[in-house]
């Protein structure tokens, strides 16, 4: 007996689709139902509508925490995409060892997350790190820079750590944008008397604007939830100078060991990304 | 005027490369200077002002974090569980993707859909259902437990960039192949596996990579030395007081050698799976 074209490809597909019940379907529909649950380690386990919402929407730390996300989201990704197009730019220019110096432009890709936090922490550390040392070489502070007592320099050396490792990213985004332009366009654009700012401004721009626009929103994506470089830096101070909203989610599971009010702001998340997220593959959905 | 003057600078492609060199060697500096640091003496490493380069070099520090750290059982944890990830996600995928690639059933599209969807979903977000369903079956401080949540961080990727090179292979050389007697499976496994091998193999590598760099869930599922993933192991040398930078920087190369070897080797096929991915997914 022979299996039809169409149940061979049911059947090997199916370990796809049991990963995917299992995985994904099974946990967020738990993370539905124990959102409305009253769920603690010392409570009795029942139903309990929205009230672990109504805590979340009262507590001062969530609104805190929702504040810092969006400051760390904003910068990092703005200093990604900034750092990421310049570099790409600057890139598509050379010709002679362009191959070595896309390879170089990659390296800091490789790193993992936490590793750069650790980096970081030791270069902007004010008592052995070596930013600290340029800044008195350089005459620009006459004593060591407490950054990680400083609530707005901590905040921005996570920002630093986590762009420095997804810049790479950026670029190659930018980059396929650019190299898909042809060259005739600015062959011609330079016969009409146009130089490379003018160029820059009416041709690349206007053509790599989509691709730009798809690496903003992944990248803003990304850095909404990521934690491993805070992790390493900061652990959320000084105080809770870079409390992020990961960070708050963590301390609903360990120290308040509150599943339902975890899973609540677990779902709150997931929304605010979803609408980030629902624009994107709008996007992408529009193009074919 | 002026900005006729820039565009003139702007122009010239010295300019390029003097900045290229000045912003490359900021973005390599990290790694360069922990790569010094690990040579150095721990006294060294508290010296100020601090060394740029290591006055005499020594493997003091690779030698503590080798034999006297529990680092190297969290390197071996790490490439079990990346090992492990990798495979489940590889043959998974790779069935997943011929199946939807090669032989469109109906509701094969929505399926696809369906795991590009699946990444959105922020993995912090599921920290509490995972950690209940982990509990329940006794999963947790387990390599399973980690390759389980590894699975579903990485396999829609993966199938989705797998999807995308199976799709570019002729039907007809399947075709052709199961009129000359071999059946699809077999055709599978000896012409579409060899000829999209390049592209299976940097899925495989970047699954690898994202697995082992992994780290919210390496911190929430384990908590037990024997089954810590380096990621979250390398904060062994950071304590409340004291921070071992020598060690810690020879604990950071250990744990960025496979990115920078898979990347000195392959960079290109894993840019354009990479790219594959993020531009269609």
């Amino acid at each position: 007996m022979r299996i039809t074209n169409r149940k061979y490809g049911v059947i090997l597909s199916s370990p796809g689709f049991i990963i995917i019940v299992a995985l994904v379907v099974f946990p967020l529909v738990t993370l539905f139902v124990t959102s409305f649950m009253r769920y603690t380690a010392v409570t009795r386990i029942g139903f309990t509508g929205f009230d672990n919402y109504k805590y979340i929407f009262s507590d001062r730390l969530f609104w805190l925490s929702l504040q810092k996300t969006a400051i760390y989201s904003v910068g990092a990704t703005g200093l990604t995409f900034c750092g990421g197009l310049l570099i790409a730019l600057l890139l598509s220019k050379i010709t002679r060892g362009s191959g070595l110096f896309r390879s170089l432009a990659m390296f800091p890709w490789a790193v993992p997350l936490v590793i750069s936090g650790f980096i970081w922490r030791w270069i902007f550390n004010p008592n052995v790190g070596i930013f600290t040392d340029l800044l008195m070489r350089l005459r620009l502070i006459s004593e060591p820079l407490p950054i990680f007592s400083n609530p707005k320099l901590a905040m921005m050396a996570c920002i630093i750590a986590d762009a420095w490792v997804r810049i790479p990213f950026m670029t190659v985004f930018a980059l396929a944008g650019i190299d898909s332009i042809p060259q005739g366009l600015y062959d011609a654009a330079r016969v009409d008397g146009a130089d490379c700012i003018a160029s820059f401004r009416y041709i690349t721009l206007p053509l790599i604007k989509n691709m730009l626009f798809v690496g903003l929103l992944i990248i803003s994506m990304i850095n909404f939830r990521t934690i491993d470089v805070i992790f390493a830096m900061t652990g959320g101070g000084p105080g809770r100078a870079t409390y992020v909203m990961s960070l708050y989610i963590i301390d609903q599971l360990w120290l308040r060991v509150n599943y339902g009010t975890g899973s609540a702001a677990g779902v709150i998340m997931l929304l605010l990304i979803s609408s980030f997220a629902g624009y994107y593959v709008y996007l992408i959905l529009k193009k074919e | 005027m002026v900005r006729k003057t820039i565009a003139r600078i702007l122009e010239r492609p010295l300019t390029s490369y003097l900045l290229l060199i000045i912003i490359l060697s900021i973005m390599l500096a990290p790694i360069i200077f922990t790569l010094f640091t690990s040579f150095k003496t721990r006294a060294e490493t508290f010296s100020w002002p601090p060394t740029y380069f290591p006055k005499d070099p020594t493997l003091q520090a690779y030698h503590e974090v080798l034999f006297r750290s529990p680092i190297l059982r969290h390197l071996l944890n790490s490439l079990i569980v990346a090992i492990g990830t990798t495979t489940i996600v590889m043959v998974g995928g790779l069935l997943t993707a011929y199946g939807l690639s090669q032989y469109k059933f109906k509701g094969a599209n929505m399926l696809l859909l369906i795991f590009i969807a699946t990444r959105i979903i922020p993995p912090i977000s599921l920290l509490v259902p995972f950690y209940m369903i982990m509990s329940f079956l006794h999963l947790i401080n387990t390599y399973v437990c980690l390759m389980l949540v590894n699975t579903f961080l990485w396999y829609p990727f993966a199938i989705w960039m797998l999807k995308s090179f199976i799709d570019k292979f002729p039907r007809e050389l399947i075709d052709s192949a199961i009129v000359d007697g071999c059946t699809r499976t077999r055709a599978f496994f000896r012409i579409v596996v060899p000829v999209s091998a390049i592209g299976i193999a940097a899925v495989a590598i970047i699954t690898f990579l994202w697995t082992w760099n992994e780290f919210l869930y390496g911190i929430i599922f384990t908590n037990t030395r024997s089954v810590q993933p380096i990621t979250v192991g390398a904060h062994y040398f950071v304590g409340d007081e004291l921070v071992q930078w020598d060690s810690i920087a020879a604990t950071a190369i250990f744990t960025a050698l496979p990115g920078i070897i898979f990347f000195s080797i392959a960079q290109r096929a894993i840019v354009k799976g990479l790219m594959a991915g993020a531009v269609k997914g």
